[in-house]
């Protein structure tokens, strides 16, 4: 049955792809947090820097002990790493990794990537109640909150591009942007792209509860919010997920204002081959940025975190989708 | 109104300016140390791990009066006069048999204060700062030449010469205090 | 059995096995949990049918939308998720009466429509369709249900908003 073999390979490269990046990019964290910090991090495992630390970490966490709190509500403490995970993986499907490659190409890609993540806010909500650990469950609705008021922006700052490409298909936005850089979206419509990119990776930030936007998993207040409760593989499942989540945010970034797979120089290093590489280093770009921001910023107190969405990002992407609606009908 | 605009202005300049700090921080040299591989130069007068050269000691019990924690066990056994213990390297003679001279590291505070009061000078701190043991008792150093059984022979040596001393002085002052109690005076 | 069935018949199996958890759990968290499963296979069964737009809006909205707010609903009210749910039958007389009755009109539906075969059809995007179709010929309605939803959002706004005393 080819069809079913087809499908079964189009799942699975993501899927790798998220296993090597989330080891490659546990390594690059506590790296620049302690070159950040003037420090070294760990130097010795593996040889080189302590390359194989994240693989050593990773093994560790398979073969740890499965801890079930007593008192929790065992079917949905199960379920919930299982399914914030899995639609953090189902989102990768309509990410389109070069010009051949993508795992689902759909109409509207985007917009199927939105719908899908609001799994996740769900998963964590039971992950928070089925503990039945206070600072899970504070955890879980201060993530919740944060992620329900953040998608408003959000949801409009995508809107805008999309108002601007005229498509909702990720394939096709790459395909619009292809012909070097000064095509990219960012560069459209001067000065609003930029703002919408601004207000993008703001809220996407916390959307996937970053810093500076990381109250629901504050240390210092809530041990470890939605899953403090986790161990071993669950607890490995949640970690997965958020660092999937940053590529998938960053990801989208780079496909709706940066060109996705397309080279910066036009027909040159261009190809199926070359657009994995600018996918892929656009996109740890973003996370990169995102790593540098939480050692550059402290974190926001929740109506600092209400004040943001509600009052700046959320009215300013309002006006910029009109200019932009407006821009785009009188050209 | 103006002030809304010119809060989103600061905000993202100085969120700029911060990670242009964080940035540059990226390529600062590390200060860490990595320690069993590098190891910083220990200052001169570093008070370390606790050092006792047997040979030198007199059994003179300072060390052990003035620890402030009781780290120090000393046992000593008077030398026969038959023996000959020898000097020290200061040119102090040994009365002393030491039996017992035993440090419970893990009690040691540090303080020195052992260090100043010998006068022979063999009790001092070094340089040596990893002395980890998996077992406790690991850490109580003993530091005498005598093993307990051979300290326990030496006890019983001196106190059978001590009982044959008292015999040899008793017997002819038995004698006396039985005839006349008056005469002890007079002997001794 | 092709790929099409196989998925079907999973989605249906979902839908209808979650369907019945939410109705018949008697944690009243559970039934709100199931019903996430409910609208995911409602989504599928949309997708099987071609209809892409409908099923990302169906996630979107009730599992991004009215599941999130059912679920916080539940959990802020205290003590409710502790009282066990009654889901017992009362009535059983008139009950088999209106059952039967839209049972009923269902199969007569189901029966009366003429099918016709989707596999068979090219579809493309249902997105600019939709679009179209709402800013022309739909417009009232579109615009009927924004206004509904403006004042859905006065309404909250006003009942949050916390009452000044006056001095």
């Amino acid at each position: 049955m080819p069809e079913i073999l087809n499908v079964l390979i189009a799942s699975v490269i993501p899927l790798l792809f998220i296993l090597v990046y989330a080891v490659v990019i546990l390594w690059v964290e506590i790296k620049v947090a302690s070159h950040v910090q003037d420090r070294l991090g760990y130097m010795y495992t593996g040889g080189f820097h302590g390359w194989a630390q994240p693989i050593a970490d990773l093994l560790k966490l398979l073969t740890k002990e499965h801890i079930t709190p007593e008192r929790s509500d065992k079917i949905l403490f199960t379920l919930a790493p299982i399914l914030v995970f899995a639609s953090s993986y189902a989102a990768y499907a309509a990410l389109p990794f070069t010009s051949t490659f993508i795992a689902a190409n759909l109409n509207i890609g985007i917009f199927y990537i939105v719908a899908i993540t609001s799994f996740v806010v769900i998963g964590i909500l039971m992950a928070g109640w089925s503990s039945n650990n206070k600072y899970s469950l504070l955890g879980a609705m201060r993530s919740v909150a944060q992620i329900v008021s953040y998608e408003i922006p959000t949801v409009l700052s995508i809107l805008t591009v999309i108002v601007a490409v005229g498509t909702l298909n990720l394939q096709e936005i790459c395909e619009i942007q292809k012909g070097g850089l000064f095509s990219w979206n960012i560069f459209k419509y001067p000065p609003f792209m930029l703002i919408t990119f601004l207000i993008y990776f703001t809220a996407s930030l916390a959307e996937v509860n970053r810093t500076p936007f990381d109250i629901p998993e504050a240390e210092s207040e809530l041990v470890a919010g939605y899953h403090t409760e986790y161990t071993g593989m669950k607890f490995a499942m949640f970690y997965l997920a958020e660092y999937a989540n940053m590529f998938l945010v960053s990801g989208i970034a780079a496909i709706l204002f940066f060109g996705g797979w397309s080279s910066p120089f036009g027909e040159f290093l261009a190809g199926p081959g070359w657009g994995v590489f600018w996918f892929v280093s656009k996109g740890l770009f973003f996370v990169f940025l995102q790593i540098m921001l939480r050692w550059t910023l402290p974190r926001l107190r929740v109506d600092q975190l209400m004040y943001v969405s509600w009052k700046v990002l959320t009215p300013i992407s309002f006006v910029n989708l009109m200019v932009v609606g407006l821009w785009a009908i009188l050209k | 109104m103006r002030q809304y605009f010119k809060n989103i202005f600061v905000a993202i300049w100085t969120i700029l300016i911060g990670l242009k700090l964080t940035f540059k921080h990226l390529f600062v040299r590390a200060v860490t140390i990595q320690y069993p591989d590098v190891k910083l130069k220990l200052p001169d007068r570093a008070r370390n791990r606790l050092y006792v050269n047997i040979d030198d000691c007199i059994g003179c019990r300072q060390c052990e009066m003035a620890c402030p924690v009781d780290c120090i066990t000393i046992e000593t056994v008077k030398a026969l006069p038959n023996e000959d213990l020898g000097v020290t390297s200061t040119g102090h003679k040994k009365r002393l048999w030491v039996t017992k001279f035993d440090i419970d590291i893990s009690k040691c505070c540090y303080c020195g204060l052992c260090v100043y009061p010998c006068p022979t000078e063999c009790i001092y701190m070094t340089d040596v700062y990893e002395f980890s043991e998996y077992n406790r008792h690991n850490l109580i150093y003993h530091f005498s030449n005598f093993t307990p059984e051979e300290a326990e022979l030496k006890k019983k040596e001196v106190e059978q010469f001590e009982l044959e001393q008292k015999m040899k002085k008793a017997k002819p002052a038995e004698q006396v205090t039985v005839n006349n109690p008056e005469n002890i005076e007079k002997k001794s | 059995m092709s790929l099409f069935d196989v998925a079907f018949y999973v989605l249906a199996f979902i839908t209808v096995g979650s369907a019945i958890v939410v109705v018949s759990s008697r944690n009243i968290i559970y039934s709100a949990f199931a019903l996430l499963f409910t609208f995911f296979g409602v989504a599928g069964l949309y997708v099987l049918l071609n209809a892409d737009f409908i099923a990302v809006t169906q996630v979107l909205i009730y599992v991004g939308g009215i599941l999130v707010l059912i679920i916080f609903g539940v959990m802020l009210t205290t003590k409710v998720f502790d009282v066990p749910v009654k889901t017992e039958t009362l009535h059983v007389g008139p009950a088999i009466v209106v059952t039967g009755a839209i049972m009923g009109t269902l199969f007569g539906v189901i029966l009366k429509t003429k099918w016709f075969d989707i596999l068979n059809v090219q579809w493309d995007g249902t997105t600019k369709k939709i679009g179209e179709r709402l800013m022309t010929d739909f417009l009232l309605p579109f615009e009927v249900a924004s206004v509904v939803l403006l004042v859905a959002l006065l309404g909250a706004v006003i009942i949050a908003r916390r009452e000044r005393v006056k001095s």
